[in-house]
């Protein structure tokens, strides 16, 4: 019977990129409660929102969160295009899944670069990032920056591609695929690799869905949720099934974002080979009166935005729950009887973004 | 073994895949947002950049004819160029270097203030 410590992890930690504290109680080497603490980020972003007009929170709200930029003011953007009943055009909404799914893209890189990191695997995190820096310069190209691309309007996009640029994207596509394909091995069949991940932190299906996780936590689990499903943007047109794998461990985790990231280059393929003919933005007239709840696929989950407009240019309200919100109690069952070495690799699993959770 | 023979191999003979930066920069993309940059003799001071911008970093002062744009507080989104109907407003794609203090730039009309460009 060992003494019981309480161990501080984080909220500076060479494995988490951003400030979340676990307190938790170990047993020798063995994990009893965990505890979280957040707070250590909070920036107000949501009251700012009410002071803003409401056209100048796209910049506001993509900024919520440094990876997923694009998909904050996708939904923000849907959720006022419902209140004031505007309709993107067609190609507009093809170019939002192409701008969404590059960001998806080197978000999935990012965090693989990122797991290879947690357990020591610097070559393969180098490679990995050096992949996404290719996905990077081609948002740069198109979008004209890196990460807060600033494309998304109320009423469609404010850049459009030309022929060159869809040409130059393709190619850069088929580059990344060939890379990846080259690397993925590396990282799904190692022995290390496997050792570190297979098994450790599983969550079933039905705890999954108690504990409200969502995005490639639940995929992992074995529950088809994805809502990219529904349809939105152009999602519908493109066709869309969701990766799905059963096992619920790290690993599987590590699978579904790995596949994940070949799906979204299939989905910017297509989309750019089907981009339709025509404007790319509705001008949107009027000021957003009524409530609206958007929900939209985030590469880190489900992404919730509720807009409350009153007739005037503030909104009434704004409000904001992120995937890692809701990934962050799956935690809670996965780490207990597990090992303390294990923690670093299972905390990253569930990807999180502390900026977007605290807003 | 031979497998990584190959890669042993293959990293000898090629190029770092990183930049010296200092010394070699990279090419700006022809459309990256790099900074903002006003052309002040179309500006005929009507606000709308100051308006639109998020992050406050524009002030136009229509009695004195001056505009006032701090580049440390822009964010580069483009929302002023969006908003510009006289071209004044610009993106080029060479971005601000990093710098000790955050000067403003103030801009002011021309004195031959043309016929066509009076409010």
């Amino acid at each position: 019977m060992g003494v019981k410590t309480i161990l501080p992890f984080g909220p500076q930690h060479p494995v988490l990129p951003e400030p979340i504290q676990l307190r938790i109680t170990l047993e020798d080497e063995n994990i009893g409660q965990v505890l979280p603490a957040l707070g250590y980020v909070h920036r107000g972003i949501e009251k700012a929102g009410e002071k803003n007009d409401y056209p100048l929170n796209v910049y506001l709200v993509e900024r919520v969160c440094g990876i997923c930029s694009a998909t904050h003011g996708l939904a923000y953007c849907m959720a006022v295009e419902k209140l004031l009943a505007v309709e993107p055009p067609l190609r507009a909404n093809y170019l939002r899944v192409v701008w969404t799914e590059l960001h998806r893209l080197h978000s999935h890189l990012l965090w693989l670069g990122l797991l290879a990191d947690a357990f020591g695997f610097e070559s393969l995190f180098m490679q990995i990032w050096r992949i996404r820096e290719m996905v990077m310069d081609a948002l740069e190209k198109t979008a004209g920056n890196r990460v807060i691309i600033s494309v998304n309007t109320i009423g469609g996009v404010r850049r459009d591609l030309t022929e060159e640029q869809i040409e130059e994207t393709l190619r850069t596509l088929a580059e990344c695929e060939k890379q990846l394909n080259a690397i993925l091995p590396v990282i799904l069949e190692d022995y290390t690799v496997r050792k570190r991940t297979v098994g450790k932190g599983v969550l079933t299906a039905d705890q999954a869905l108690r504990l409200g996780a969502v995005g490639p936590v639940l995929r992992a689990s074995g529950v088809a949720q994805d809502l990219r499903m529904t349809g939105y943007a152009a999602y519908g047109e493109l066709g869309f099934e969701p990766i799905v794998e059963t096992a619920g461990d790290c690993y599987a985790r590590a699978v579904v974002r790995a596949r994940e990231c070949f799906q979204t280059i299939d989905l910017v393929r297509r989309a750019l080979q089907n981009l339709p003919e025509g404007d790319i933005l509705t001008k949107p007239r009027g000021n957003p009166n009524g409530r609206a709840i958007v929900r939209v696929e985030a590469p880190r989950g489900e992404l919730l935005y509720f807009v409350a407009g009153n007739g005037t240019k503030n909104l009434e309200r704004m409000r904001v729950r992120t995937p890692t919100l809701a990934n962050v109690p799956t935690l809670l069952e996965m780490l207990p009887g597990a090992e303390f070495a294990d923690v670093p690799v299972i905390t990253l699993s569930i990807d999180p973004c502390i900026s977007c959770t605290e807003r | 073994m031979p497998k990584m023979l190959k890669a042993v191999v293959g990293n000898l003979v090629t190029k770092p895949a990183t930049r010296p930066h200092p010394y070699r920069r990279r090419e700006a993309f022809a459309r990256a947002r790099g900074r903002v940059i006003f052309d002040i003799s179309r500006c005929i001071f009507c606000g709308a950049c100051a308006l639109r911008c998020p992050a406050s970093a524009i002030r136009v002062n229509r009695t004195e004819r001056e505009l006032v744009f701090e580049p440390f507080r822009c964010i580069i989104c483009g929302a002023c160029v969006d908003g510009c109907r006289r071209g004044c407003a610009q993106i080029i794609p060479q971005y601000h270097s990093p710098a000790y203090t955050k000067p403003e730039e103030t801009y002011r009309a021309p004195i031959e203030v043309k016929e066509d460009n009076q409010l």
